[in-house]
């Protein structure tokens, strides 16, 4: 029925996430206090952000290269962590075929390759379907779970905020192979529920397992005397659930589960409270070390986030469409990125105030944050210079520098997060977008 | 093989307790010689008396109270099989290393003593001893019990005559109502449109939509896995109308098969809409297939389809341990702490979907001003309904008022109320009391034994007016319950169990030798077998003969052709199964039905030890023990000009086998007209086929017979035949040992099942009747 079915979907994802099988999951409301002991050595971590219709480059982009180089108007908010971040200029999403360059931007961003034929027209070009391809994240994510020391609960959280309620390669860029989309969760609560859903059942069931004993004992004055041992063997394994809840709920408390506001319906104008609970989420899902890979794709491509709070009334599509004389929208535009990486600071801000459980300094140290975008500027839909701001120390570049590449393939990016990783794969993606290797000067 | 072997192998008529390991603990007869003294055989007349016998020669291993001996793997005498068997089996096999010290008188003396003094005796205890026990929901029964108590709420689906999905044809790619072209009901879902236009001049060749929506009859329980083919975009949702179970709205790379599972109980009807539309690809073709448990993919077919609309069904997810089958039925009294924890994630389970559904359940709105009443008495109905009886105040306020308070949130009061509800023991046991029954007692086994679920609305007025006192007033409220599909449900779930293939997923042949017989034929006999049964029982004869002695099966185009039947049928639609005569020499029911023969049969040949064994066990319910070793069947290859049945013959020729395989081979060599895939043969190995085979029953009588069609006729006449499916569906049904309800039940029910012509719903009706009113003695 209606809900049967998705809940039996959660629990499959859920039980294929601990790589269990359905028989030995028979109980699986107390899975959340499983440990993954087995992690050894420094943890390493990417997190992907995604904000949608190209930015304004000469309010984004240092206008110099080096260690010595002034945050420009949009990526102010990361001043505090300015000697921890990257800038990567010049870097372009070269994959062609198929689609428009929303479409391509999007769904081709973390896959590096192209989308195969389809059905979805978009504003130009040919129609198109998925992409024919794995994104990075998840060839990262599959990578770490085939390993025990490096295995965790999900192996990676992808996370959405005010994610249109439709599949289409506009609102997917993370892909668990060729034409296989994986939607963001994009609801708190729902994200909530695949991380603590079965806290709050088993805290519904701590409160009437008393009166379930109860009923167990009066039932035996109906009973016949002869079938009691029947019912004392019962209500024996009632109380063995009782005292396993209880030891589980002690387990729990080690690390408290996020406080969420309640009632926060999924909508537009809640968009600031939405991006900082599922950032919230994000990183108490690190200091339980359920996952070392996530995504947060804020909208989509083409995303028509309508930014009342900071009083603009314009959806953002339309505005990146208007050109570059219309300085009044430029400026909107210019907000509307700021605020984009104010929702990209407040996450560093958490994972560097956040330290590791084990004391080996803070999240940040283990974590690079890599935020970008579809399309390098919206009115001219380019799919060159496509923002690539990375923060945090996870994977040891070399941080605080604006760099400054000659039109260099995204791919070669990409890769280079594998091998950061220790995932020698030679090519990623399309095979020809990564000749010349690695991306150089980043170590 | 060993004498011990054929000591383990003895006969006892005892089916139902027969699987389980303490109690079918069958006299192990060895006898031993002590030693060289008391090598004097007792073939002499006059021969001492059995009891001396007993301590000479069988107390050693079989101890001097019959209790069975450890070190020589004896175990206590029990079962209740004749004097007789025991005659023959002392006589041919014992002592074990040398049957000649026991032979005539001296075997019939010390058969006497060992049967009076402990066989008997223990027979005795036993049939006393039988009781109704306090029995909790078996797995069946708690998922037909949830479905049907949300179905209460949110209705349930029955599916009409009419065949095939309802159809609707638009000439736009969205679905508009305004460009709705055609309305129809297609009998399933296999289009090829190429570049074409579904309806030419109505419909647009480049851009057009499909939806087809109904209900899928789903026969078994298990996953179904659906698979859509297509190049074009599509959303297929089953059983849950808001959350497609596959959305492939983009079409992306060609053609593309899209696969997702989903549980399903069988015998009921569940919502299905798939919508399908052409846009910006060349082609547009769709197909939509399953595969349902135990079977092959296929295009759904028409008999599983029905255009009317449905509500959906609440599936339990959960997997339980399965039940205790030891007794050669499912029942429910033991229960587990992998039990407990399947109950409470179930509860849980069950008591989200009351959260997520409250609304719909408690027919309210978010807003409403009445909403906290609504759901309050939503609760106490959602309690009445599960627990099946109406609340005392008290219990009203234990199970739902408590938790009504005015700082609990409505959602976490019906939660926590649901939980303590789907956990009591009130609905987790069919009955508390086995001795006292009220009216709403004698309601609930009534329903559980005809349908493994709960009361219906009419059973539960019944209870409430009284009208559940006599047996004529249980009986009309049997029979009103016979037509629900719930019926027939069960009755094919205990079909499956009596036959044997309740668990056979696959049946695979050799290929070599029977390359046509490949998934798609076997999981196409399954469902003639079924159609066969179907057949059989629900039309008004409703004669259990005829599933033995019936000339004719259902064959679809695949399987007349691969069992050169004629099929005359010009059918658009070849997977189509239709009602075709047989030669009546050649084929007599379900014995030479081919799925029972290739199920009872080796990956390369016939197996009549495998068939005399069914027969003996399922259709006698006559009781073997398993051989202690597994024997090998010998290798065709060690005399090819060999038949099957002299190479069974020539491994089982020893007198110890012959204790046991002289019953079961000449049962089974009467089916050596048919090879391994059931195909009928006149010939093996350039040999007339020798299908003569004989049965000696209980009363000792021996009757011979040649070829399928007499040894059905045989059977369909024998009074074992009779008695061993009354017992069996009396057990599938109750869950209760069948002596529990005294000797006179057991003759009663059988010498009714005669009167009525052996008809099997008279039976049911009999069955349930019987089981729904029986008391346990004070």
């Amino acid at each position: 029925m209606v809900r049967s079915n998705r809940m039996r979907r959660t629990r499959r994802e859920f039980m294929q996430d601990l790589g269990l099988s359905a028989a030995a999951t028979a109980f699986i409301w107390n899975l959340p206090s499983l440990g993954y002991a087995h992690a050894q050595g420094a943890k390493q971590r990417v997190v992907f952000v995604f904000s949608p219709n190209g930015v304004v480059p000469d309010k984004f982009w240092p206008a110099e290269a080096g260690e010595e180089f002034t945050l420009p108007e949009i990526l102010t908010p990361l001043e505090p962590f300015k000697n921890r971040l990257l800038t990567l200029h010049g870097v372009c999403n070269k994959v062609r075929g198929d689609g428009d360059s929303h479409m391509r931007g999007m769904s081709c961003l973390l896959t590096g390759i192209e989308l195969f034929p389809g059905n979805v027209q978009g504003g130009s070009d040919t129609p198109a379907g998925w992409a024919s391809g794995i994104s990075i994240d998840q060839e990262i994510r599959n990578f770490l779970q085939q390993r025990e020391e490096t295995r965790t609960r999900f192996g990676s959280l992808e996370l959405g905020v005010v994610v249109p309620n439709r599949a289409d390669p506009w609102t997917r860029w993370v892909f668990g192979g060729p034409n296989k989309p994986l939607p963001p969760i994009d609801d708190p609560y729902q994200a909530f529920a695949k991380m603590y859903g079965r806290v709050e059942d088993r805290d519904s069931l701590k409160t009437v397992l008393d009166d379930v004993q109860e009923d167990l004992r009066r039932v035996r004055s109906v009973a016949s005397a002869s079938d009691l041992k029947l019912l004392d063997e019962h209500e024996t394994f009632v109380r063995v659930i009782e005292q396993e809840l209880q030891e589980a709920s002690q387990q729990q408390t080690s690390v408290p589960a996020p406080q969420l506001e309640t009632g926060v319906k999924n909508t537009n104008d809640n968009m600031p409270k939405l991006s900082r609970m599922q950032v919230d989420l994000l990183v108490n899902s690190f200091v339980c070390d359920w996952a070392r890979v996530a995504t947060l794709q804020i909208t989509n491509s083409v995303g028509q986030a309508r930014m009342t709070w900071l009083g603009i009334e314009e959806a953002h599509h339309e505005l990146s469409h208007h050109p570059d004389s219309n300085t009044d929208s430029q400026e909107k535009l210019t907000k509307i990125n700021k605020w984009y990486c104010e929702q990209v600071a407040y996450l560093v801000q958490r994972l560097s105030e956040t330290p590791e459980p084990d004391g080996s300094g803070t999240l940040l140290d283990n974590t690079l944050v890599i935020w970008t975008n579809e399309l390098g500027k919206g009115n001219s839909h380019t799919l060159n210079d496509i923002p690539f701001v990375l923060v945090g120390g996870g994977l040891g570049f070399r941080m605080g520098r604006s760099l400054k590449y000659d039109r260099v393939t995204h791919n070669r990016l990409l890769l280079t997060l594998a091998h950061r990783f220790g995932h020698g794969i030679e090519t990623f993606g399309k095979p020809q977008l990564c000749e010349g290797g690695e991306l150089p000067d980043l170590v | 093989m060993s004498a011990s072997c054929v000591g383990r192998m003895l006969l006892d008529r005892c089916a139902a307790r027969s699987h389980h390991p303490a109690r079918s603990a069958f006299a192990v007869l060895m006898l031993v010689v002590a030693g060289p003294s008391m090598a004097r055989a007792y073939s002499d007349n006059p021969p001492p008396d059995g009891r001396t016998i007993y301590g000479q020669l069988c107390a050693r291993c079989h101890g001097h109270d019959g209790q069975g001996v450890a070190d020589e793997g004896t175990e206590p005498f029990a079962g209740s099989q004749t004097l007789a068997d025991l005659v023959r089996v002392i006589d041919e096999t014992m002592p074990e290393d040398d049957p000649t010290l026991c032979e005539g008188d001296a075997a019939r003396s010390v058969a006497q003593y060992v049967y009076d003094t402990f066989l008997a005796a223990e027979a005795e205890a036993r049939d006393t001893g039988a009781r109704i026990e306090l029995s909790r929901l078996t797995v069946r029964q708690y998922d037909n019990t949830l479905a049907d108590l949300f179905g209460t709420f949110l209705g349930q689906g029955k599916s009409g005559d009419e065949r095939g999905l309802s159809a609707r044809y638009f000439n736009s790619k969205d679905f508009n109502r305004e460009k709705l072209v055609t309305e129809r009901v297609d009998p399933h879902v296999q289009f090829n449109f190429s570049e074409q236009s579904p309806e030419e001049g109505k419909i647009g060749a480049e851009e057009f939509a499909i939806q087809w929506q109904g209900g899928l009859i789903a026969e078994e329980t298990g996953d179904y896995e659906f698979c859509v083919t297509t190049e074009n975009g599509m959303k297929l949702w089953v059983n849950d109308p808001r959350q497609p179970l596959i959305d492939a709205w983009v079409a992306s790379g060609g053609t593309q098969q899209h696969r997702a599972t989903v549980r399903l109980l069988g015998g009921r009807v569940y919502p299905i809409r798939l919508q399908f539309f052409k846009f910006k690809i060349p082609t547009a073709s769709i197909q939509l297939a399953w595969t349902p448990p135990h079977r092959a993919e296929e295009i759904i077919p028409p008999r599983n389809l029905t255009p009317d609309w449905c509500p959906p069904v609440y599936v339990n997810t959960i997997p339980f341990p399965p039940d205790d089958s030891s007794m050669g039925y499912e029942r429910g009294t033991a229960v587990s702490k992998a039990w407990e924890q399947a109950v409470t994630s179930a509860a849980i389970d069950a008591a989200n979907q009351v959260v997520d559904q409250l609304n719909g359940l408690a027919k309210t709105k978010p807003d409403a001003e009445d909403r906290r009443q609504r759901v309050e008495q939503f609760c106490q109905q959602f309690a009445e309904r599960a627990l099946r009886r109406p609340l005392s105040d008290e219990q009203r306020a234990f199970y739902v008022g408590q938790f009504f308070q005015e700082n609990v949130p409505l959602e976490q009061a019906a939660k926590i109320s649901a939980l303590l509800v789907l956990q009591s023991p009130r609905f987790l046991y069919v009955v508390l009391n086995n001795e006292q029954l009220d009216d709403y007692d004698v309601a609930a086994r009534l329903a559980f034994a005809l349908w493994d679920s709960l009361p219906d609305q009419p059973l539960l007025e019944a209870a409430k007016a009284g009208r559940l006192q006599s047996r004529d007033e249980v009986a009309a409220q049997a029979r009103r319950m016979l037509g629900d599909a719930r019926t027939k449900a069960k009755m094919r779930y205990f079909l499956h169990h009596w036959l044997n293939i309740e668990h056979l997923e696959s049946l695979a042949k050799d290929q070599e030798r029977y390359a046509e017989f490949d998934a798609a034929v076997a999981s196409d006999l399954r469902v003639s077998l079924d159609l066969m049964l179907d057949d059989i029982i629900w039309n008004d004869t409703s004669d259990f003969r005829q599933l033995l002695l019936a000339d004719y099966w259902f064959v679809n185009q695949r399987l007349a052709g691969y069992y050169d039947l004629q099929l005359e049928s010009g059918d658009e639609w070849p997977a189509q199964f239709h009602k075709v005569a047989c030669d009546s020499q050649q084929r007599a029911g379900i014995l030479t039905h081919p799925y029972l023969l290739a199920r009872f049969a080796y990956h390369k040949s016939s197996s009549p030890i495998h068939r005399g064994v069914f027969m003996i066990r399922s259709l006698l319910g006559r009781f073997l023990k398993p051989p202690p070793i597994a024997v090998a069947p010998l290798d065709e290859g060690v005399d090819p000009t060999l038949t099957t049945r002299q190479r069974v013959e020539r491994q089982t020729r020893e007198p110890t086998c012959q204790t046991c395989h002289g019953l079961i081979n000449s049962l089974g060599f009467a089916l050596e007209h048919y090879d391994a895939v059931g195909k009928y043969r006149a010939l093996e190995n350039e040999q007339p086929v020798d299908a003569s085979g004989s049965y000696l029953d209980l009363q000792q009588t021996l009757t011979q017979f040649n070829g399928a069609r007499q040894l059905a006729e045989f059977l369909a006449a024998s009074e074992e035949t009779h008695a061993c499916f009354v017992k069996q569906l009396f057990h599938s049904m109750a869950k209760q040992p069948l002596m529990a309800y005294g000797p006179e039940t057991v003759s009663g029910l059988q010498k009714s099942f005669a009167e009525s012509g052996f008809n099997m719903q008279e039976l049911l009706v009999e069955i349930a009747t019987t089981s729904a009113l029986g008391t346990n003695k004070e």
